[in-house]
C-alpha cells in the first residue's frame, strides 16, 4: 500500500490520543504513591540552634571518632581542619561572621535527613535509601557506581566523593545509624556541652523548637523552624538568630525537589504505558514505509541488477 | 561536484592508512593510558573534577551532547520512517553509524567516569533497580539502544562485506537478511522509542537538581528540549560529516538530499526557538535574560548561535549552496552543544567559590574517545558500503574491487559430493 503523508499522520495522530489518555490513567496511579510526602513515622533527627552553640567542635571530634574518620589534615598534617565539608568530614562547624560587623554565628553543617531526598529520588541502585522507619537517609557501598549524581541534585551540598584511590565511597552523614540500632543517640548530640545541637523524634524536636520561638518572640529568625516544610521538610531542624542564606539554608520554598521537577517524568513513565502505546504506534507507521521501502529496493534491483543495499 | 546519491559506496579509492588515522589512533592509545592510570590513582588526580563540581567533561560533554550530535540515526531515521521522507534513506547508514560511534565511544567514558564500575552490573538486574531515577533511565536505556537496535541497524554494511569477500557464507548472510527484513520494522521502532527516552531523561538528569540549574534553563520542559535538541544536532552532524566526507573524499554531493536535510534542521531548530521563548515568556523569567551577568550573556550566545544557524540554514537550502550548508550544520551543531553543555556546567550553580576546568589529562582522554570514533569511521567508510554516491561509483568499485574478491569455494563436503557423482 502506498503510505501517503495523511495517512502516516492519521497514524500517528491517533497514537499521540492514545499516549494523552493513558498518561491521564497513570496520573491517578502517581497521585497516589506521592502520599509518601510525610515524613516517616517514626522519624529522628537533630534540632540544632546557633545561639546556643559555642564552637567547641566537639561534636566534629566526636562524629570523626565514630565514624573513623581520620579528619582532614591536609592542611598542616595535625589538625583536623575541613574548610567545608568533604571525603573527611561528616560533620563540621562554620562561622558566619558578616563585614558589616553585625551578628556573628556558627552553623553546624551534616546530611539533612529530607523527608523527600532528591538524592534519594535519583540514585539508581537504591545506594541512597530512605529507611522507612526511622527516616534515616544511609548509602550502601555495594550498590553505588560512583556516578555522584547525589552531589549534582542535593540543594544542601551534602554528598561528597572519595577523589583519590582504587575504591572511592560516597562520604555523607547518615546519623550514626550503627548507634541508633543499638539504642544510642548519635555522636554529636551526645557531646554537645552546651545541647546546641540535641537528637529525638522529628515530632519532640519540633515542638521543642516552636516552644522556644514562644519563649523567645524576635529571638529566631522569621520566628520559624527551618526544616518544617522547607523543600519538603528535613529531619535536621534549624533554629538561626541570623538569616538562614547565610548559613548555608537556602530559600527552596515548600515542595521537595523530586516533587517539583519529576512529577511529569512520573507521570510519562508509570507502568511504561506511555512509552509502549507510543511504541506500537510507530511500529504500525513505520511497517507501511518498510514496505513501500522494501518494493522500491526491489524496483531499484529490477532496473540496476545490484543487491539491494538496506 | 555535484550528482545523485543512488547507492552506499565504500571509499575504496583511497588509502585505509593516512596520517590522519595515525594522529587519531595515537590519541587514543594515549587516552587508553591516562585511563589506567585514572583506575589506579582515582579521579582527582586525573581530573579537575571536585565536590562542587562532581560531573566533568567526560559526563557533560562526550555523554549530553555528542550522544546528541549521534542522534542522527533517530532523527533522521524518523524522517524516513515516520514521515516518508523517502530521499533520506540514502543517508540512513552514515547517520547510523555516526550515531552508533558517538554512542559506543560516550559510554566507555561513562565508565571511566563513574567511581565503581564494578557495581554497573546492577543494570542487569530490574529489581534492583530505582524506578523513577532519570539517570537509572539513562543507564538502562542508552546501553540497549546502542547494542541492541542501533547495532542491528548497523549490520547490513557488515552482512554485505561478508556477502562480497567471503563467499562461502553467503548462504547464512541471505538467511540473515532475510530475517532482519521480516522484523526490521520492530527494530527500528524501537530505535526511535529508546533515543527518545533516553534523550529526553538526559535533560531530566538536570531536573533533580532543581534550582541550581540557572532559572534561565531551568523548566520542567527540559527533557523535550533536550530530545527536541538532540533533534537537530542529530541533522546537523549528519549532513556535515556527509559534507566533510565529500569534500575530503572528492565525492560527489547530492544537493537536493542536502537541500532537505537543511530545510528540516531550519525548521525544527525555528519551531525549538519558539518553544523554548514561550515557555520562558509564560513562566515570567524573560526580564532573567536582560539582567547584566554572565547567565544572560551565556543565554544569547546560545540563541544568537541558533538563530544564526537557522537563517544560515535556510539560505544555504535556498542557494543549494554546500560551502554555505556545512558552515550552517556546524554552527548549528556548536549551538545544540551548548545548549545541552551549560545546565550541567556553565549555567549550574555550585556552591559560592567552587571552580571546576577541566585538567590537560581530562582533556586528551575526552580527546582520545572522539579520535577513536573518528578513525572508526573513517576506517568503516573505506572498506564498507557507508557514503551515498552515484551508481557509476558501485560500477567502479565492482571492476576494481570486487573483480578481484575471491569466487565461492565448494566446501570439502561438497567437493566430496562433487567426486561421488563423478
Amino acid at each position: 500500500m502506498e503510505l501517503t503523508r495523511r495517512a502516516a499522520l492519521k497514524s500517528l495522530g491517533a497514537g499521540a490520543v492514545g499516549v494523552a489518555a493513558t498518561s491521564l490513567v497513570s496520573i491517578q496511579a502517581v497521585a497516589e504513591e506521592s502520599s509518601e510526602g510525610k515524613a516517616p513515622k517514626h522519624a529522628v533527627g537533630l534540632l540544632y540552634d546557633t545561639t546556643r552553640c559555642v564552637g567547641c567542635q566537639s561534636c566534629v571530634a566526636a562524629c570523626n571518632e565514630v565514624n573513623n574518620l581520620e579528619g582532614d589534615l591536609r592542611a598542616d598534617r595535625i589538625h583536623h581542619s575541613a574548610q567545608d565539608l568533604n571525603s573527611f568530614a561528616k560533620n563540621i562547624i562554620k562561622l558566619y561572621r558578616p563585614t558589616d560587623g553585625s551578628g556573628y554565628s556558627f552553623v553546624k553543617q551534616q546530611c539533612m535527613h529530607c523527608v523527600d531526598p532528591a538524592c534519594v529520588a535519583g540514585c539508581s541502585f537504591k545506594a541512597l535509601t530512605k529507611n522507612p522507619d526511622n527516616g534515616v537517609v544511609g548509602w550502601t557501598s555495594s550498590k553505588c557506581m560512583g556516578c555522584r549524581y547525589c552531589e549534582i541534585t542535593c540543594p544542601y551540598h551534602i554528598p561528597k566523593f572519595q577523589w583519590e584511590g582504587l575504591n572511592p565511597k560516597i562520604v555523607k552523614c547518615e546519623l550514626c545509624k550503627e548507634r541508633l540500632a543499638v539504642g544510642k543517640e548519635p555522636a554529636c548530640s551526645t557531646v554537645c556541652p552546651a545541647k546546641a545541637v540535641v537528637y529525638g523524634t522529628r515530632e519532640q524536636l519540633l515542638a521543642e523548637a516552636k516552644r522556644r520561638i514562644e519563649a523567645n518572640p524576635g529571638k529566631y529568625y522569621e520566628n520559624r523552624v527551618f526544616g518544617e516544610n522547607d523543600g519538603g521538610g528535613t529531619q535536621a531542624l534549624y533554629l538561626s538568630h541570623v538569616p538562614f542564606e547565610k548559613i548555608g539554608l537556602p530559600d527552596l520554598g515548600n515542595e521537595s525537589v523530586p516533587e517539583k521537577y519529576l512529577k511529569w517524568q512520573k507521570r510519562l513513565y508509570s507502568y511504561l504505558a506511555v512509552p509502549v502505546v507510543a511504541y506500537a504506534t510507530m511500529v504500525a507507521v513505520i511497517r507501511k514505509n518498510w514496505n513501500d521501502h522494501q518494493h522500491h529496493m526491489q524496483e531499484e534491483q529490477e532496473r540496476t541488477g545490484l543487491r539491494p543495499q538496506l | 561536484m555535484i550528482g545523485f546519491w543512488e547507492r552506499n559506496v565504500p571509499v575504496f579509492d583511497i588509502p585505509v592508512r593516512s596520517r590522519a588515522l595515525y594522529v587519531l589512533t595515537g590519541l587514543f592509545l594515549l587516552a587508553f593510558g591516562l585511563v589506567t592510570y585514572r583506575e589506579l590513582a582515582g579521579l582527582g588526580p586525573v581530573s579537575g573534577m571536585n565536590d562542587a563540581y562532581a560531573w566533568g567533561i567526560w559526563k557533560t560533554f562526550n555523554v549530553m551532547t555528542l550522544t546528541g550530535l549521534g542522534s542522527g540515526g533517530f532523527a533522521v531515521g524518523i524522517a524516513a520512517y515516520l514521515f516518508g521522507r523517502k530521499r533520506l534513506h540514502a543517508v540512513m547508514r552514515t547517520a547510523l553509524l555516526t550515531s552508533f560511534l558517538a554512542y559506543i565511544s560516550g559510554m566507555t567514558l561513562l565508565g571511566v567516569d563513574v567511581g565503581r564500575p564494578w557495581n554497573m552490573y546492577l543494570v542487569l538486574m530490574p529489581w534492583r533497580w530505582n524506578y523513577h531515577s532519570p539517570l537509572l533511565e539513562v543507564a538502562v536505556c542508552m546501553p540497549l539502544y546502542a547494542m541492541f537496535p542501533l547495532f542491528l541497524e548497523n549490520i547490513p554494511p557488515v552482512l554485505e562485506w561478508v556477502h562480497e569477500f567471503r563467499p562461502n557464507f553467503r548462504p547464512l548472510v541471505e538467511k540473515a537478511t532475510a530475517v532482519m527484513s521480516k522484523f526490521y520494522p520492530l527494530v527500528v521502532g524501537l530505535a526511535y522509542l529508546l533515543p527518545a527516552m533516553h534523550q529526553s531523561s538526559l535533560g531530566a538528569l538536570m531536573l533533580l537538581a532543581g534550582d541550581r540549574v540557572h532559572p534561565l534553563w531551568q523548566t520542567p520542559f527540559l527533557p523535550l528540549l533536550y530530545v527536541w535538541a538532540a533533534a537537530f544536532m542529530g541533522f546537523s552532524c549528519v549532513a556535515g560529516t556527509l559534507l566533510f566526507c565529500a569534500i575530503m573524499w572528492k565525492r560527489p554531493m547530492d544537493l537536493d538530499i542536502l537541500q532537505e536535510l537543511s530545510r528540516i534542521t531550519c525548521y525544527v531548530i525555528v519551531a525549538w526557538l519558539v518553544f523554548r521563548f514561550s515557555d520562558l515568556l509564560v513562566n515570567g523569567k524573560i526580564p532573567l535574560a536582560f539582567q547584566f551577568n554572565q547567565f544572560a550573556v551565556l543565554f544569547w550566545i546560545e540563541m544568537v548561535i541558533l538563530v544564526v544557524a537557522a537563517v544560515t540554514l535556510f539560505d544555504s537550502a535556498k542557494l543549494k549552496n554546500a560551502r554555505m550548508m556545512f558552515h550552517a550544520h556546524l554552527i548549528t551543531a556548536i549551538g545544540g552543544m551548548m545548549y545541552r553543555f551549560d545546565p550541567t556546567t556553565l549555567a549550574f550553580k555550585p556552591k559560592s567559590g567552587a571552580f571546576y576546568f577541566p585538567t590537560a589529562m581530562e582533556i586528551l582522554v575526552a580527546l582520545g574517545f572522539v579520535s577513536f570514533a573518528v578513525a572508526v569511521f573513517i576506517v568503516a567508510a573505506k572498506k564498507l558500503a557507508i557514503i551515498p554516491a552515484p551508481i557509476s561509483y558501485w560500477h567502479d568499485y565492482e571492476r576494481e574491487v570486487l573483480a578481484n574478491a575471491p569466487e565461492p569455494q565448494l566446501s570439502t563436503s561438497g567437493q566430496a559430493l562433487a567426486a561421488a557423482q563423478d
